[in-house]
């Protein structure tokens, strides 16, 4: 159902599209890869253990400044290169555990607040971080972003993918962090599925349905839930990293909480809880919103760009409402893996 | 420091309103509503396009005209259409998920879906544009020890005023008393005869009301954006979990401090050169009253489960 759901709105592309279909749609799946990987990340914490997170955004903000002020880049106003010497991976590392370590800080409340609290903490501490890294421009170049850091993960692009895009007329930059962004996702699947199958996994869901029954067995729940928020954290860093990339510059704005809102769409219809569902929610996802701006266009005919963007986000607040009302455990979700019918005590 | 204070109170008083509302909706129904910063908006925006003169073509895609009406009756419209929507919202959308015992994190996510839908669709309607009111420019006087225009200072006087009411309306009338008791448990004050549902209707539409009464405080001393709400939302929930959450007189003084806070922190010396970081450091204090205090200044401890 939900492949054939996949299969069909990507077909909708190239019936839509007359003109260069092929560009639009690895454009979109670039970012669906992108979203997708980061929503992955958003069910470990949400689907997985139960942990309202709103602050995803920040944790892709994390590993995005960390790993890119730790290769070549230019920042702030002048925007002279600065290096540390640091070649792509091992910054990418670093970006990675950065966030990771973040999602710890930012966990540590969760071990003391409830549901709806903790909702409110994330997102004032993800605004917290927008606005610090807004602020520090000596570092982090403020409002007038990083720029010129492309070249470290572009060397290592491969002779087939710039043939194939020469022949296709895409952009082979593009292509290359799109083909990273969900070679990332199959790792990332192939360890998490192990996981979860594992001891760890099982008594992550149970901490997940029962945190008392947890801790009587003797298991440490907030070490659990720590663990999780930390393993969840350093996925979106890794997101948060390909979209910079795929951006070529980055900006604050980027992590605003929208972005946090439009992860959480991806999940929830692609299913919470579901290990494969937010890649399938990311490419709807990604098809619906790049195929509104077109029918967007068509029907306000002198509205602005920003007017046209909002008609996206009009339809992702109705989306996030209606599946939440009626269908909260997503498209590919199973019933019995929600936790959302569950009074907070 | 002194000329931030001012600029404190009138953002306070914006945040004090809007808190209060926010904290009787939380006390009685128990949801966190993300979409209060839209109802904030629609205040401001429904005024906007009652009072605009008729040639300003600013509305929807610049088809629509303003109505171009009195200034003051424009604003008691507004307020009563913000009253109207929240009504709607509830008998519409959250009293059905309530019948049907959708768990509160759905419905706050249902919330975060109707923030953003009506947010954009104020967008697309009102233009992203910054508007303002038509009220001609004031020239700052001294009040006592701080300088506001005559304007801000009447809406100060008057978000005081409307504080008081409120205080007054909830320890001393019949529905007052009963959404207190609704809040305190919802089984009990069915039992004692109250018919909760009409309650929490009326909390809805007094909530939405208030909301809208902030809206349009914050339009006359700032201006109109479509985000305008959104925008202050997380202060406003500072200042209900400062003053401690689902307490009324708690949210009051709890906004009023975010606000002075807020301004106040522009003019501390470690801050200096750093005037856009100033909302962190009312969203900190809100995270560390939440995990060293989380029934606020003024809530009672077993509130909080």
């Amino acid at each position: 159902m939900t492949i054939f759901l996949t299969a069909g709105s990507i077909y909708l592309v190239f019936i839509l599209n007359e003109e260069g279909p092929l560009r639009i749609l690895f454009n979109l799946l670039t970012f669906a890869g992108i979203y997708g990987l980061a929503a992955i990340g958003l069910n470990v914490h949400f689907g997985l253990t139960g942990l309202l997170n709103f602050g995803h955004a920040s944790f892709m903000g994390v590993g995005a400044y960390v790993t890119l002020l730790l290769i070549p880049h230019a920042a702030g106003r002048e925007g002279e290169i600065t290096d540390t010497g640091l070649t792509f991976f091992p910054a990418l590392v670093i970006g990675i555990i950065a966030a990771a370590l973040f999602g710890l800080l930012l966990g540590l409340p969760a071990i003391r607040l409830r549901g709806d609290y903790l909702a409110i903490v994330t997102i004032a501490a993800a605004e917290i971080f927008r606005l610090l890294v807004r602020d520090l421009e000596s570092v982090t170049g403020g409002v007038y972003g990083i720029i010129n850091f492309s070249e470290s993960l572009q060397i290592y692009k491969p002779e087939f993918l710039i043939n194939f895009s020469e022949r296709f007329e895409l952009n082979s930059s593009q292509m290359w962090v799109g083909l990273l962004s969900w070679i990332s996702i199959f790792i990332v699947l192939i360890l998490l599925r192990r996981l979860i199958n594992s001891p760890w996994g099982r008594a992550l869901r149970a901490v997940r349905e029962d945190e008392d029954a947890v801790r009587a067995l003797g298991k440490n729940a907030i070490w659990l839930k720590l663990q999780s928020f930390m393993l969840g954290a350093g996925i979106a860093g890794l997101a948060g990293v390909f979209l910079a990339f795929n951006y070529g510059s980055l900006q604050t704005t980027t992590f605003v909480p929208l972005l946090t809102f439009y992860i959480w769409a991806i999940m929830i219809l692609g299913g919470v809880g579901s290990l494969t569902g937010p890649i399938f929610g990311s490419i709807i996802f990604w098809v619906i919103i790049s195929e509104t701006d077109r029918l967007a266009q068509l029907i306000f005919e002198n509205a602005n760009g920003q007017q046209l963007a909002g008609v996206r986000f009009i339809l992702v607040g109705l989306l996030i409402m209606l599946l939440m009302i009626f269908r909260p455990s997503g498209l590919l979700g199973k019933k019995e893996e929600l936790l959302l019918d569950v009074k907070s005590s | 420091m002194i000329e931030q204070f001012g600029n404190g109170l009138l953002l306070g008083i914006i945040i004090s309103v809007a808190s209060v509302a926010l904290s009787l909706l939380y006390g009685v129904t128990r949801i966190v509503n993300f979409a209060h910063g839209e109802i904030i908006a629609l205040g401001a925006i429904m005024t906007l396009f009652f009072s605009n003169p008729i040639d300003s073509k600013i509305l929807f895609l610049d088809r629509f005209a303003p109505l171009g009406m009195n200034f003051s009756i424009s604003i008691l419209i507004a307020i009563l259409i913000c009253g109207i929507f929240g009504g709607l919202l509830e008998i519409f959308l959250f009293r059905p998920l309530r019948k049907s015992e959708v768990g509160n994190i759905a419905v706050l996510v249902v919330t975060i879906g109707l923030s953003i839908f009506f947010r954009h669709l104020y967008l697309l309607f009102a233009t992203g544009r910054v508007q303002n009111f038509p009220l001609e420019l004031e020239r700052r006087q001294t009040y006592l020890f701080f300088d506001m225009t005559p304007r801000n200072f009447q809406v100060l006087i008057a978000g005081l005023i409307v504080m008081i009411f409120i205080g007054l309306f909830l320890s001393y009338t019949k529905i007052g008393k009963a959404m207190r008791a609704v809040r305190d448990s919802n089984e009990l004050a069915n039992v004692s005869g109250i018919n909760s549902d009409n309650i929490i209707l009326f909390t809805w539409i007094a909530s939405s009301m208030l909301a809208g009464l902030a809206g349009i405080f914050q339009a006359i001393i700032n201006d109109v954006r479509y985000n305008m709400g959104f925008l202050i939302l997380l202060l406003i929930f500072a200042g209900t979990v400062l003053g401690g959450i689902g307490t009324s007189f708690g949210a009051m003084v709890g906004g009023l401090l975010i606000g002075i806070f807020v301004q106040v922190s522009v003019a501390l010396p470690f801050m200096e050169g750093h005037t856009e970081a100033k909302n962190a450091v009312a969203l900190a204090i809100m995270i560390l009253i939440l995990l060293f205090r989380p029934q606020g200044i003024f809530g009672q401890k077993e509130r909080i489960s």
